[in-house]
């Protein structure tokens, strides 16, 4: 089975109100192979799709009459493993963000190029064929994987080549009057954008471990009020800076989870570095528990600047930064609750976030409690 | 030189800017700077520049090919259509090897293509150029 060829007499359907977008996504999808239906409005595509059961739809999210977003949906009515690639004019995180939210498998910021059109046709049908197939896991952790690869290589080129135009100026302009009074500015950013990527590298090699799983197999009692101690007393001071307050409120008695203390202590570490950073001046975090029916639920309140709700669904995803002004004042890697939704994964347990935009965020991890018999089951 | 020369560098990495803007002052370039594509579009029309360093990979990883596009074929940005592009990015390749043999690569080709980090003495006679033939 070659799984590069397309899949021999597979059609597409391909909706857009503009007619040379219509003939250049039809020239390139035939040349490949594929049957191509064109329709001009989301109506008549319609109709086509019902007719002709695609293994795959191109829709152009801004049409006159019925828009792209409500194709999506109409079209998942018919057959909700058609595969729809979306076309935007404008590529924002926005607009990606809702034609994802409302099925679209991936999206393609025009102009694009046939090689890019052809690769997430080829890529979104395999797709459809594995998920057919029942290996829709596989597909995607190879798809995240592909992702995962790309966004590294930017994450670590950025900073470096932010570094090195530095240093290559300061050396070219070494006694420009200007760069005299820039030069300390400089070299503290040369320091935090290093700093930054060495958090990085550590949180990547973190996911890596707990990917591995060889971290994350041990079942030991794991005490939270010693883990949230520790991790109390070493923000201390960065919550004191930011004026926000650090609380606990842990059951009466022993309180542990079962599972590795370092996965446990990295966890609440991210949420509670989350809490701080995302906080306001004169705000709180509150880590709170519950033992409930053989599970702690953790929470770990802020009273911070929140998450706006179409972000939620990307929250954990590895690389996944908010991109509002409030948030971008703060530095992160993207990675932290990445590992967060990981190391939960492995323990068994969940995790979930409430949010509301300038009230604060909650996550609740909940995790399995240890149990005395559990130490000879590992 | 009569006419002061206005850049205008739209990279989502502030300390490329600053080190960018930094070194063409030093040698009398007006440097204007945007965050993104949506603000550097909107720059272009409040105070239209005689050159453009556009990056590639913003907020979307093409968002710079997004963005050469409206300024050459979008009507509303009809008017600053001559503007150079100087696209610059670290991907190792311009669109034109990206895309070998496709005929929409014409949509998003910029005047010169360079790489990050940007060997200066190439990038400053580049500068030179453009904007001298510009003015001409």
């Amino acid at each position: 089975m070659a799984k590069d060829d397309p899949t021999p007499n597979e059609t597409i359907v391909v909706i857009d109100d503009d007619y040379a977008m219509r003939l250049s996504c039809r020239k390139i999808l035939e040349k490949s192979g594929f049957q191509v239906e064109t329709f001009e409005d989301g109506v008549q595509g319609l109709e086509g799709v019902a007719r002709l059961k695609p293994g795959l739809v191109v829709v152009d999210l801004k049409m006159p009459g019925m828009s792209g977003l409500e194709v999506i949906a109409r079209v998942h009515s018919i057959d909700p493993n058609i595969i729809l690639v979306v076309i935007t004019g404008y590529a924002t995180i926005d607009t990606a963000v809702e034609a994802m939210k409302s099925g679209a498998y991936d999206f393609l910021p025009k102009p694009f190029a046939p090689d890019e059109l052809r690769l997430i046709v080829n890529r979104g049908l395999e797709r459809r064929r594995l998920v057919l197939e029942g290996h829709r896991f596989e597909v995607e952790r190879a798809l995240l994987k592909r992702r995962f690869v790309t966004f590294v290589s930017h994450q670590l080129q950025t900073p470096l080549v932010a570094v090195h135009q530095y240093l290559d100026v300061l050396k070219r302009l070494g006694d420009h009057p200007d760069v005299t009074v820039k030069r300390e500015e400089w070299i503290n950013r040369c320091l935090h954008r290093i700093e930054a990527m060495q958090v990085m590298v550590k949180e990547w090699l973190e996911l890596s471990a707990v990917e591995s799983e060889a971290l994350t197999r041990s079942r030991d009692e794991v005490n939270l009020r010693a883990v949230i101690d520790d991790i109390f007393s070493a923000y201390q001071p960065q919550a004191e800076t930011e004026q926000v307050a650090l609380e606990s409120d842990l059951p009466e008695g022993t309180c542990a989870v079962a599972g590795d203390r370092h996965c446990v202590a990295v966890l609440f570490d991210n949420l509670v570095a989350n809490a701080i950073k995302y906080n306001r001046a004169g705000g709180k975090v509150t880590v709170a528990a519950e033992v409930r029916n053989g599970e702690v639920t953790v929470s770990v309140a802020d009273t911070g600047i929140g998450i706006p709700e179409k972000y939620i669904p990307f929250l954990f995803d590895e690389f996944f930064r908010v991109k509002d002004e409030a948030a971008r004042k703060t530095s992160g890697s993207g990675l932290g609750l990445a590992i967060c939704r990981r190391i939960v994964a492995e323990m068994g347990g969940s995790i979930v976030v409430e949010s509301k935009v300038n009230a604060g965020s909650v996550f609740r991890v909940s995790l399995p409690a240890w149990r005395q018999k559990e130490s000879n089951a590992a | 030189m009569a006419v002061i020369p206005k850049v205008l560098i739209v990279d989502d990495d502030r300390d490329f800017r600053a080190s960018v803007k930094a070194l063409l002052e030093s040698r009398g370039y007006r440097v204007l700077e945007a965050e993104s594509g949506h603000d550097g579009l909107q720059k272009v029309v409040e105070d239209p520049p005689d050159v453009i360093l556009l990056d590639i990979m913003m907020e979307s990883s093409f968002e710079g090919y997004g963005i050469t596009h409206s300024l050459r074929f979008r009507d509303e940005y009809a008017a600053y259509r001559g503007i150079p592009i100087i696209m610059i990015s670290s991907l190792e390749k311009s669109p034109d090897d990206t895309f070998t043999m496709s005929p929409e690569v014409e949509m998003i080709r910029p005047d010169a293509y360079l790489t990050k980090p940007l060997d200066i003495d190439k990038f400053l006679k580049l500068m030179r150029d453009i904007t001298s033939s510009a003015h001409v």
